[in-house]
């Protein structure tokens, strides 16, 4: 396991996540991937946060939101040569201990893309908006939104391209994105925390939620398989 | 009462002027005039010759010619806001890819300098 730890980096997409950055990239940190955290134009002091718990920290200069940070942080990956790149939240409802249980199936090569999924955190409005995408898209994929992932380095390349720079969530367009690309994507399910400070960004009110639902749904039909 | 004709030229010509102040003054790109500029002609033709419409009108089994520049004008609009947002798509990609690029840079830049110190 320990020569296989300096392919892999942790990749924390974070925007005003202060309170419990630090937290979750200590205990990364612990198991020895390196981490970087890409602060998305927060006003609060979560780069600071960050960088004393031992992550790099590279800073957008405006709002681009989780899955371009995210991506930003995959291009990082990429640059320095990185085989494996796994994303989670810096909210802290994703543990880093479980990203062993996400890694088995890339290393066994079962699979390009390893989404770590909790079921039963999930609501039923959540239940109902992946059973309505499925439907849509044709994808075979329970918790679409999580942003708990494995990517191997051919998914890294796929991602980084400029036309995944149009998508806004780490959810069904990155995955539509990688199945068109022909990537072999797995669930895999691990235990997560509920959020301790704040909510979903995606479901804080319901006029976000339809705004979202719509907006999905709309990327997930042009883009069904 | 002055004439129809007058009253849409006076209004072309003034889209058209406008347009070119606002080039003279940097304020629009030419090649986004142009489209404008043609706007204005046709404002300027059609007013100084409303027969035209008629013609046209009745070549295309319009009956009631004058809702015939309103569609096609709707129709016109409507294409332009579409060309605008996908321009706009464009370059939001554009943004987001140079934002990505300057923080990546900007933690280069750090890294090599921290290095430079020890």
């Amino acid at each position: 396991m320990k020569s296989k730890q300096r392919d892999l980096i942790v990749i924390i997409p974070a925007h005003e996540e202060e309170a419990s950055v630090g937290e979750v990239v200590t205990r990364v940190c612990k198991l020895g991937f390196p981490v970087v955290v890409i602060d998305d134009a927060s006003s609060d002091g979560t780069a600071k946060a960050a960088e004393a718990a031992g992550a790099l920290v590279i800073t957008l200069n405006n709002r681009l939101g989780a899955w371009m940070a995210a991506q930003t942080g995959l291009h990082y990956a990429y640059e320095r040569g990185f085989k494996i790149a796994v994303t989670l939240d810096a909210d802290g409802q994703h543990a880093p201990e479980a990203i062993e249980i996400l890694l088995r199936p890339l290393y066994a090569r079962e699979a390009d893309v390893v989404i770590g999924s909790c079921l039963s955190r999930l609501s039923s409005c959540r239940r109902f908006a992946g059973y309505f995408f499925r439907k849509l898209t044709g994808l075979a994929i329970q918790d679409i939104t999580s942003g708990f992932r494995a990517y191997n380095h051919m998914a890294l390349a796929a991602l980084i391209r400029k036309e995944a720079s149009l998508l806004d969530y780490q959810d069904l367009g990155v995955l539509l994105h990688l199945h068109h690309a022909g990537f072999v994507i797995r669930e895999v399910s691990v235990p997560m925390n509920p959020r301790r400070n704040g909510k979903s960004r995606i479901f804080s009110s319901w006029w976000e939620v339809v705004r979202y639902l719509v907006a999905t749904g709309i990327l997930g039909l042009a883009k069904r398989t | 009462m002055i004439s129809y004709s007058i009253t849409s030229a006076i209004i072309g010509g003034t889209i058209g002027l406008s347009i070119l102040y606002l080039i003279r003054q940097d304020r629009l790109r030419a090649p986004y005039a142009v489209w404008w500029m043609i706007v204005a002609l046709a404002v300027i033709l059609l007013g100084l010759f409303p027969q035209l419409v008629d013609l046209i009108a009745s070549r295309l089994g319009v009956h009631y010619p004058p809702i015939l520049v309103v569609i096609v004008a709707l129709g016109l609009l409507l294409l332009k806001i579409l060309t605008m947002d996908i321009e706009r798509t464009k370059q939001e990609q554009q943004l987001r890819r140079l934002t990505q690029r300057i923080a990546l840079l900007e933690a280069k830049l750090k890294e090599l300098e921290s290095e430079n110190k020890v």
